[in-house]
């Protein structure tokens, strides 16, 4: 590898231009690795330590730009400098793209974009209401990232959205995928006819990778936030989610997905339903399948029986699709490997309703399953801290993320988790979720691979197998590597699950005793 | 000609005594900065978007470019009008005079710590990474090292300071200075938020605040002119108005204020405004450390 240097003597740009440059030098082809900054003495001795320290960079002063490449030859050293020289004469031309605006109130950007319809909001909670009602005002539908919002400002904005036919979503709400559009955490998937209104992100996430799978797509994804179904709230955004589908011509099955409403609630969405037109797929996790029948709704249990419904129901032909069925023999298998001591399955999860799916297939087996997300209050986990027998753990709950970022961004709290459970000789299988998509971690596998190859070195040492069941949440389509990311699982030694609902099934299957 | 929407007090002096001459020294999107013959300094233009700060206009329009003025421009003051070449006139006479003017530290510590733990809370989670704070994984070597010696280096200069080692405190400041990539490197900006806690009268540092006019004088030639403005005007307590704002936030119990505050804090450049809340916060614990051991 060569390192060559170019100084641009007295050149200033500002930070956000400066740190732009640096990112997109860095994405150039030919870049091993590129460095623009100022040439500041301290900046030398940084760049001496990182083996990037050239004759021009040393006789630098502190007012000089300085561009360091790192390449495989002199000529795509050169090739390298002339593809950043066109970035700085870009910059420098003023033509910008529209990504690139930023406005100071939502009023000016509503102004200048005239054809936009869309507002999200992701301020700290405390303004986020004031926020949204602006958006409203100027008739902009809204997506609300943020949390900490009182239920109280969430009812007057869907109210105040109802009445103006505009879509409330949040606050609260990560994943939407409007006209093909994923917006926050979401996946790359195709689009296609099956519309899908959630209570849940990565629930809603994980129905629409499985359309995905089964070879349809999605309509509109509509994200209506996690309180929306609580008595409080009505379901405003919810039956407004259903009727929207019912109207849009492109939707042909809707997919309304939610944890259990509470029970009025519950009442007046199975009614809409019930008048609906379109075919509905409805899956309450935990829910109460008479009264989804009776509404003459298709119920589903689970996730992926949710996407395998829908997907019938918009003219897929069963035959033809792989269903993945669980593998019996690896089931088999892995319970001829654990010890009688190995009992407890610990799910570690960055999404809530994948943790929730996994928790209630655990639930169907065993009574002795905690979590922090449980309703019983009696298998509320007593201590985040301490697992009890079968644990399951959303790390996306407010008591893990107060001041960190979301699990899905930033995998330290998890992963400092996943080691003191491999620890213990009561754990059979540890279930955890990978997801992908934008907005995700870029390499979440990645992240824990050193992790999990030393707990599974550990256990063997220790005479013990430690089952690991991986689950990647994304598409083929998506920003991060998909196949790489599996790829990674495998190579570690990890059961990969090719479904949330397998992922669950398999870990409580691993860890039953005599049957 | 266009009007001049607020100053800063030494910039109006320089208006008002006629004798203000210079040359364009750099041009961004949103301000212009000026070196001025007599004195050395820098004075800045500002778009209206901007806050207020020390030796800086603010004027009435949104973007710099647009009024196309170039490097090496001539500049001076005449009859109350500011001449850039033959491409701008600004006018101060309905100029609002600002003036930069730190709060005194305050005598409740337990208001002070509630909110300094606030801060540092909400800047953990939503302050710009590649700076002060590290990314979790880092875009590259050069990153990751200047991340790596910002750590090493405040954590050093933070013993030094909470044990009433001021003297060697200062080489540990020093070797902050022009570290990072930036055009305001890191570790200047987080040293702009550290010599404001200095400047603050009744601050346990205040009688120490010659740390940074020491530090200064190092400074001259470890970073750029532009940077080195910044720290300058910092060390005499002179800060823009959004950091001024932010202290006041800290000093009273009203989240909501504090947290507007330091998010306009946080929006100033792109890891600039998280390394000055940084060394504001690492500058309170600092003091609140320290407490009356070091007066």
């Amino acid at each position: 590898m060569l390192v060559q240097a170019l100084i641009k003597p007295n050149t200033y740009f500002d930070s956000v231009s400066l740190m732009s440059l640096s990112t997109k030098a860095n994405q150039i082809e030919e870049v091993e690795q590129a460095i623009i900054a100022m040439g500041t003495e301290m900046n030398k001795e940084v760049m001496k330590n990182v083996g990037l320290l050239t004759p021009e960079v040393e006789v630098a002063g502190a007012s000089d730009l300085i561009i360091v490449v790192k390449a495989a030859t002199d000529e795509l050293c050169e090739t390298a400098f002339k593809k950043i020289n066109e970035l700085f004469t870009k910059k420098n031309s003023g033509k910008k793209g529209t990504n690139d605006i930023k406005y100071s109130t939502i009023s000016s950007a509503a102004g200048s974009n005239p054809e936009a319809n869309l507002a999200i909001i992701a301020v700290n909670g405390a303004y986020a209401a004031r926020e949204a009602k602006k958006a409203l005002e100027n008739d902009l539908h809204v997506m609300m990232f943020s949390d900490n919002v009182s239920i109280e400002d969430e009812i007057e904005l869907k109210r105040f959205a109802h009445e103006k036919g505009l879509f409330m979503m949040g606050p609260d709400c990560g994943t939407a995928i409007i006209g093909n559009t994923a917006l926050c955490f979401a996946n790359a998937v195709r689009k296609g006819n099956i519309g899908i209104v959630g209570a849940s992100g990565t629930g809603s996430q994980e129905v629409s990778v499985r359309i995905h799978e089964f070879g349809f797509g999605i309509s509109q994804l509509i994200g209506t936030g996690g309180r929306d179904l609580k008595e409080e709230v009505g379901g405003i955004m919810m039956l407004d989610g259903i009727q929207a589908l019912e109207d849009d011509e492109e939707t042909k099955v809707i997919v309304v997905i939610s944890k259990p409403p509470a029970p009025s609630v519950e009442e007046k969405v199975l009614a809409k339903i019930k008048t609906c037109k379109k075919p509905v797929v409805v899956w309450f996790v935990g829910g109460n399948e008479e009264k989804i029948i009776a509404a003459g709704a298709h119920f589903a249990k689970m996730s992926k029986e949710a996407a395998l419904k829908a997907v019938l129901l918009a003219g897929a032909d069963e035959s033809k699709l792989n269903k993945r069925a669980l593998n019996i023999p690896l089931i088999e298998e892995v319970r001829t490997k654990l010890t009688s001591e190995q009992k407890y399955v610990r799910g570690l999860f960055s999404g809530g309703t994948l943790a929730d799916e996994a928790m209630h297939a655990a639930m169907e087996k065993f009574d002795n399953v905690y979590s922090n997300i449980q309703r019983n209050p009696e298998y509320r986990l007593k201590d985040r801290y301490t697992s009890q027998e079968h644990t399951f753990i959303d790390f996306g709950d407010d008591e893990y993320t107060q001041g960190k970022p979301h699990p899905m961004i930033d995998p330290s709290t998890r992963l400092a988790r996943f080691v003191q459970e491999a620890k213990d000789p009561s754990v059979g299988a540890i279930v955890m979720d990978f997801v992908i998509g934008y907005g995700a971690h870029e390499d979440p596998v990645g992240a824990f691979l050193p992790a999990i190859i030393e707990a599974k070195q550990q256990a063997e040492q220790e005479g013990r197998h430690l089952e690991i069941i991986g689950y990647v949440l994304g598409t083929e389509l998506d920003p991060q590597n998909y196949q790489e990311q599996i790829d990674k699982l495998l190579a570690a030694g990890v059961t990969h699950a090719s479904s949330m609902q397998n992922a669950g099934l398999l870990a409580r299957e691993f860890v039953v005793k005599g049957e | 000609m266009i009007n001049a929407i607020s100053g800063d007090t030494d910039f109006i002096k320089e208006f008002n005594n006629s004798k203000f001459t210079g040359f364009v020294h750099s041009t961004f999107n949103r301000t212009l900065n000026i070196k001025c013959f007599e004195n050395g300094d820098l004075y800045t233009i500002a778009c209206s978007n901007l806050d207020n700060g020390p030796n800086t206009l603010i004027i009435d329009v949104d973007n710099m470019k647009s009024i196309n003025i170039v490097v090496d421009d001539r500049v001076h003051v005449e009859n109350n009008l500011l001449y850039i070449g033959d491409r701008l006139t600004i006018s101060i006479e309905k100029v609002n005079i600002w003036e930069s003017i730190l709060p005194s530290y305050t005598p409740n510590v337990e208001i002070l710590k509630q909110n300094v733990m606030k801060v540092k809370e909400y800047i953990n989670i939503h302050g710009v990474g590649g700076g002060i704070k590290k990314n979790f994984i880092p875009q590259n070597p050069f990153e990751a090292e200047v991340s790596n010696l910002l750590e090493k280096r405040t954590l050093l200069l933070f013993n030094e300071l909470i044990n009433d080692r001021i003297s060697s405190a200062f080489s540990h400041a020093v070797s902050l200075v022009g570290l990072g990539p930036g055009l305001t490197p890191s570790g200047d900006d987080f040293l702009t938020g550290l010599f404001t806690i200095f400047n603050m009268k009744n601050s346990p540092f205040y009688p120490y605040r010659s740390f940074c006019e020491d530090v200064l004088k190092k400074a001259r030639t470890l970073t750029n002119d532009i940077s080195y403005m910044t720290l300058k005007k910092a060390a005499n307590g002179k800060v823009r108005d959004s950091i001024i704002s932010l202290l006041n936030s800290i000093l009273v119990e009203d989240d909501q204020d504090l947290i507007l505050s330091l998010n306009k804090l946080l929006n100033i450049g792109s890891s600039s405004g998280t390394d000055i809340a940084y060394g504001i916060v690492f500058g309170m614990e600092a003091t609140i450390r320290a407490g009356g051991k070091v007066c």
